[in-house]
């Protein structure tokens, strides 16, 4: 019946202030829950938490940092994003991640002779271009035979890993080198800095910006951004609307694997200027809580995934001045991601008098 | 004789509207009492005021003469009160005789003995003569089914007064005829139920006495020998309505859409079997059948959703048999689907953003050849609104709040303002309040009266006789024969539908 309470007094806005509380219910929840094993570890959680957010935020050079290590992140959940609106989900990111890495590095590292406003896209395209091209199998299978991605591209991370150890141990190593590491980029492909040292924070976190924007726009704005958007939301309308369903669930998908791709590229422009076959702490596999938690909106995103590079970035100083395992981080990772899961029973509560009056109406 | 259930002068407000406005209803014992209205008359309202669910403002409520204060459905379950759903509220992977004792499971302490919850659902099955299986699961078992054991849950916690919602919405017809046995069979055993519906022929069917309600008030309540269908329209509606709209004569001698021996197998499965017809500029064209004849596939097949296997589809002079949906729509085919929520809207998008589906690529709609053209889009959104009539009349609302009739009149408001040549409609009044029904064969003769074509696929005999000009039966998928609306009888086409050739049944 029309007019339950809750609904009448605007609801939009209760609406949007709910999808603002979660996200934060969610990290305070992951937090109470963290605090319970750190206790179990005779230690002062208050305290750890404390160096958790002075390691992260509490200097300048923690702040840049923590913005460094966001940056692939956030192309992880943009890949992750961008998949979710074409009605799939790119599990593989962290694949794709490394992928464009390589290509990145082949390309800073072949390609002489060429501007630094020149060498810096073509390596962008490059990894983007290595991204695309591993999620081209699994796209046409899922496409075209319906295949299951989940399963396939889960596997496929896997394989990209062994690529990455042959790629940076044996196929483009590097002879000298003290910690095992592909060959070096060309000066003219390293990005230039926004803040020079000792800061050494490059334009990276531009591109992440642009993206975002972009994105938004391009699902706000565009016609092609309110089709794909209608087959995310139901495919099967979107087909009776005369919508190509099929091409933009391919279209999300290489667009996916393409910035996971540039995520990995910008790890190498900004970061390393080389490989290493660990330079991914599992990145990939942290856009997918940020993707999730912020309801795929590109833009909150970045604030999740600058929350994400804080709590990598200042597990470290937890680990130095309180002495637990950083491992803790996977704790409170761990518990985010279930109780993203778990979403829907935090919605309901905070709905809970006006679910209850739905119910009943 | 003493009444079951007495409301007297109830008042339920709510911030936005006043849903129950003193409404006065006194409920024989003994009998079937139907309330009717159309949605958001406030009936849902008023029952869950009885079942305890809301406080009333104002207003008192008496159980077999004595007066009650209800705080909780506990409150109205101990008076002997029971209500049955619309949406069922089972779990599906336990046992019925699970899902009927449970919140007053039997067994001592912790221990739930199973087998006398099943003796006991047994019992009441048995002494209601209501087949169930106490054994089965949920999960297994057909809405009609699903609504038995929500009856039955009722009945177990001992309700002499059992209120239904709408218990017919998701039924099919033969288990519509089912309930009605289940239900009589309560009222001969001394049970009182009340029904609320917005389907007058059931409450001709099950009901003995009738409250009509509308904007929240009482308008009447009837003994059923004394009124009828058209009456209890009036009183629902507020005025007279006119069902079928108005046919005036017009030229009908262009083809507009030709089917040539049309087969469609979808995974194997022989939908639409070597299917020719024609249908004219001007003319409705009726598809009647049982369900699941295949008049949706060949909605779907002429809409360009369904590929079309072996034949040939010719549209307006135009091969379109291979045709792209987005092609079909425009060169002038617009869809009313059958399934509203799986294919005719985006629950998650707003009105606006559903009245566009389709059309977003018109050049209207699009600006510097890739942007949303906002301002075209929105004042087309409010035209539309404003035109259809659509509740409530803003935009941004997302489509899944609104009422099923408006979400009806969205899909209709898309698909006419496209201003197709061909409108095919695959049961477009399914599960629409009485107004809006009106509404839709209006503008549906409206569009025939105009010179276009309409190709209508209802389970309603009534609505394809009073719409159409050529009735075409289906059985089976197989197309049987094409008759003329004035001369075809419904015992005619009621044996065509069962597979009985035209020559058999005297056309």
């Amino acid at each position: 019946m029309k007019g339950t309470p809750g609904s009448a007094r605007n609801p939009h806005l209760r609406e949007t202030a709910v999808d603002i509380a979660v996200p934060f219910l969610l990290l305070l929840f992951s937090f109470l829950f963290s605090s319970i094993w750190i206790l179990m570890m005779g230690k002062n959680p208050l305290a750890a938490y404390a160096a958790l957010l002075d390691g992260a935020f509490g200097s300048s050079t923690a702040f840049v940092n923590t913005i460094k290590k966001s940056i692939p992140i956030a192309f992880a959940s943009f890949s992750i994003i961008v998949s979710m609106k074409g009605n799939t989900f790119n599990i593989g990111a962290e694949g794709q991640l490394a992928l464009g890495a390589m290509g990145a590095t082949l390309a800073g590292a072949l390609i002489p002779g060429l501007p630094p406003l020149l060498h810096i896209p073509v390596c962008l395209w490059a990894g983007a271009l290595f991204g695309m091209a591993y999620i081209a199998f699994p796209t046409v299978m899922h496409v075209r035979r319906g295949v299951d991605l989940l399963v396939i591209l889960l596997l496929l991370n896997n394989v990209a890993n062994y690529i990455l150890q042959y790629f940076v141990l044996d196929l483009f190593k590097s002879d000298n080198a003290l910690v095992p590491s592909s060959r070096s980029i060309l000066g003219s492909a390293e990005l230039p800095y926004l803040i020079g040292p000792p800061h050494r924070m490059t334009i990276a976190i531009l591109f992440v910006l642009v993206s975002a924007v972009v994105l938004q726009w391009y699902f706000s704005k565009t016609v092609a951004g309110y089709e794909m958007r209608a087959v995310g939301l139901n495919r099967e309308a979107a087909r009776y609307a005369g919508i190509p369903v099929r091409r933009y669930t391919g279209l999300a998908l290489f667009t996916s694997g393409a910035l996971a791709g540039i995520g990995g590229a910008l790890e190498v422009l900004g970061n390393y200027h080389c490989l290493y076959t660990d330079f991914s702490p599992g990145f990939g596999y942290d856009g997918i809580p940020v993707a999730l938690l912020c309801g795929s909106n590109p833009i909150l995103a970045v604030i999740g995934s600058i929350a994400f590079g804080a709590l990598r970035n200042g597990s470290l100083t937890m680990q130095a001045r309180v002495g637990i395992s950083n491992e803790i981080i996977s704790v409170v990772q761990g518990s985010l991601i279930l109780s993203v899961a778990s979403n829907y029973i935090v919605r309901y509560l905070l709905n809970r008098k006006k679910g209850k009056e739905k119910v009943h109406a | 004789m003493k009444y079951a259930v007495e409301m007297r002068e109830v008042s339920k407000r709510f911030p936005s509207v006043l849903a129950n406005d003193r409404v006065s209803l006194c409920v024989k014992s003994g009998t079937i009492h139907a309330i009717i209205g159309e949605n958001g008359a406030g009936k849902t309202t008023l029952m869950n005021v009885l079942y305890g669910l809301y406080e009333p403002d104002h207003g008192e409520i008496l159980i077999k003469g004595t007066p009650v204060s209800f705080h909780s459905a506990m409150d109205a379950i101990r008076q002997g009160i029971g209500m049955v759903h619309q949406h069922f509220m089972l779990i599906s992977r336990l046992s019925i005789a699970d899902n009927i004792v449970l919140g007053a499971e039997p067994g001592r302490g912790l221990r739930y003995d199973r087998r006398q919850a099943e003796e006991g659902v047994l019992k009441v099955c048995q002494s209601y003569g209501i087949a169930l299986d106490p054994r089965a699961l949920v999960q297994d078992i057909s809405l009609g089914m699903q609504q038995r054991v929500e009856i039955v849950k009722t009945l177990y916690r001992g309700a002499d007064i059992i209120i239904l919602d709408e218990p017919t919405a998701v039924l099919t017809p033969q288990e519509i005829d089912d309930l009605g046995r289940v239900l009589k069979g309560l009222k001969d055993r001394g049970k009182t139920i009340l029904i609320i519906t917005h389907k007058l022929e059931e409450v001709m069917d099950f009901s003995d006495e009738i409250t009509v309600l509308r904007a929240g008030r009482h308008v009447v309540t009837l003994r059923k020998e004394d009124t009828s269908i058209p009456e209890l329209t009036a009183y629902m509606v507020g005025r007279e309505v006119h069902l079928g709209g108005c046919k005036a004569s017009v030229d009908n001698s262009q083809v507009m859409l030709e089917l040539n021996h049309v087969s469609c197998h979808p995974e194997g499965r022989q939908a639409l079997q070597d299917i020719s017809l024609t249908l004219h500029s001007g003319e409705i064209l009726g598809i009647a059948g049982i369900d699941g004849s295949g008049q949706t596939e060949l909605t779907e097949l002429v809409a360009g959703v369904l590929p079309c296997q072996e034949g040939q589809v010719t549209f307006l002079g135009q091969d379109i048999t291979s045709s792209s949906v987005s092609k079909r729509k425009a060169g002038g085919i617009g869809f009313i689907a059958q399934d509203r929520h799986r294919h005719g809207l985006i629950l998650d998008f707003s009105v606006e953003e559903n009245l566009l589906l389709g059309m977003q690529r018109r050049d209207a709609f699009i600006s510097r050849r890739f942007l949303r053209n906002n301002s075209q889009i929105r004042s087309m959104a409010e035209t539309r609104i404003r035109d259809y009539d659509i509740r409530p009349p803003l935009r941004a609302s997302q489509a899944a709040t609104l009422s099923g009739g408006n979400q009806q009149k969205i899909i209709i408001a898309r698909e006419m303002g496209a201003e197709p040549a061909l409108i095919v409609a695959d049961q477009p009044t399914r599960g629409v309040d009485v107004g809006a029904i009106e509404f839709i064969h209006n503008t549906l003769v409206e569009h025939r009266n105009r010179g276009g074509g309409v190709l209508l696929a209802s389970l309603e005999l009534d609505e394809v006789m009073m719409l159409s000009d050529r009735i075409a039966v289906m059985y089976s998928g197989r197309l049987i024969g094409i008759l003329d609306a004035r001369t075809a009888t419904r015992e005619q086409i009621g044996l065509m539908m069962v597979g009985r050739r035209p020559e058999e049944v005297g056309v």
